[in-house]
């Protein structure tokens, strides 16, 4: 893949580049200055790599030790091999090492062990669920009762507020004796007016009728 | 971004090459190395086969460098004939799985000269600067 200093790119890594997400998001940066198929360049023509010295005592004894080591491997790669086989023989992992009878029984044994849990945790269901409708039918005796309570309670205040505004309703003035309250008005005047002194007296007019007098 | 998981999801003939080997993960001057078994033919960042390991290069602050092998599934791989590319057969060597690969020891006496030559051409110095005072 090639980073986007390169012009030559295929459509599908130019994409790539723009969203910034290839399929692991790793980015090679080997071969970002040149694509493989440029030629070498022309101050490289003639450049030959220096070979890297070996001694010839360091050269025989790695030929030695990777003697040995191969030897080695092979032997302990034959040990694994064979503890591979041995495994494969030894284990019932893989294959199927019952008659269909002993199947059967097992498949039974299972059955019932099944069956038996279920029955258990049956028992422990049932008890949980009584438990839980009894504190169910409480609990709705318990709102039903709270429901009635409170409707009584509101009925008793709208009583109460009838009741009072039954005996409001006697002093109320009415179409017939609208007259006379407008007489009785006229003929008593009320003065709300009044005075203050510095004391924060009332001081009200003595030739008027105000409210307290 | 899908990183392909670990546990293995790779694909493989039966009778195809399978190779024991590191798969870099981490990130830029951060590696970090999952062990893995996979085919041999196919990318290192392609699905593999099963996770066996993993190896983390850098010192930690206990200067331990962390190694996590599932030494049960790798002996199953070498013994089903799984190649081992030789960082691997190195690590494994030095794991003490495996006899010790000859490059480590290769690494190691190279290390040991160097060494030798730096503190002999620090002697030199030395003695040069006691010389010339």
């Amino acid at each position: 893949m090639l980073r986007a200093g390169c012009q030559l790119f295929n459509p599908s890594t130019v994409a790539a580049a723009k969203t910034g997400s290839n399929n692991f998001a790793l980015e090679f940066v080997r071969w970002r200055r040149k694509p493989r198929w440029l030629p070498v360049a022309k101050s490289k023509v003639f450049r030959v790599p220096e070979r890297k010295k070996q001694s010839e005592e360091e050269r025989t004894e790695l030929m030695r030790l990777h003697n040995n080591y191969k030897t080695q491997l092979r032997s302990v790669r034959q040990y694994l091999r064979e503890e591979v086989v041995r495994q494969q023989e030894t284990s019932t992992a893989d294959h199927i090492v019952f008659t269909p009878e002993q199947e059967e029984a097992e498949f039974q044994r299972c059955l019932e062990v099944n069956a038996a849990w279920n029955a258990q945790i049956a028992k422990e269901r049932e008890v949980r669920l009584a438990k839980e409708r009894e504190e169910k039918v409480a609990y709705i005796q318990e709102r039903i009762e709270a429901g009635k309570l409170r409707a009584e309670e509101q009925r008793e205040r709208a009583d109460q507020r009838i009741r009072h505004e039954i005996e409001q309703s006697k002093t109320f003035i009415t179409r017939d004796n609208l007259d006379a309250a407008i007489e009785t008005a006229l003929a008593n005047p009320v003065d709300h007016n009044y005075a203050l002194d510095l004391e924060g007296n009332m001081l009200r007019g003595r030739t008027t009728q105000s409210l307290t007098s | 971004m899908s990183l392909s998981p670990a546990s293995g999801i790779g694909r493989f003939y039966k009778h195809s090459a399978k190779i024991i080997r590191f798969v870099r993960l981490g990130c830029t001057n951060r590696p970090f190395y999952h062990i893995v078994v996979m085919e041999r033919r196919k990318n290192q960042h392609q699905p593999v086969i099963e996770q066996v390991g993993s190896y983390d290069p850098l010192p930690n602050t206990s200067n331990e460098r962390l190694v996590a092998l599932n030494t049960e599934r790798i002996r199953y791989w070498l013994g089903k004939g799984a190649h081992m590319s030789e960082p691997a057969a190195e690590l494994l060597g030095i794991a003490g799985l495996l006899p010790v690969h000859p490059r480590t020891y290769m690494t190691a006496w190279r290390n040991r000269r160097a060494a030798a030559a730096a503190t002999a051409g620090a002697a030199t110095e030395t003695t040069e600067k006691v010389a010339t005072a």
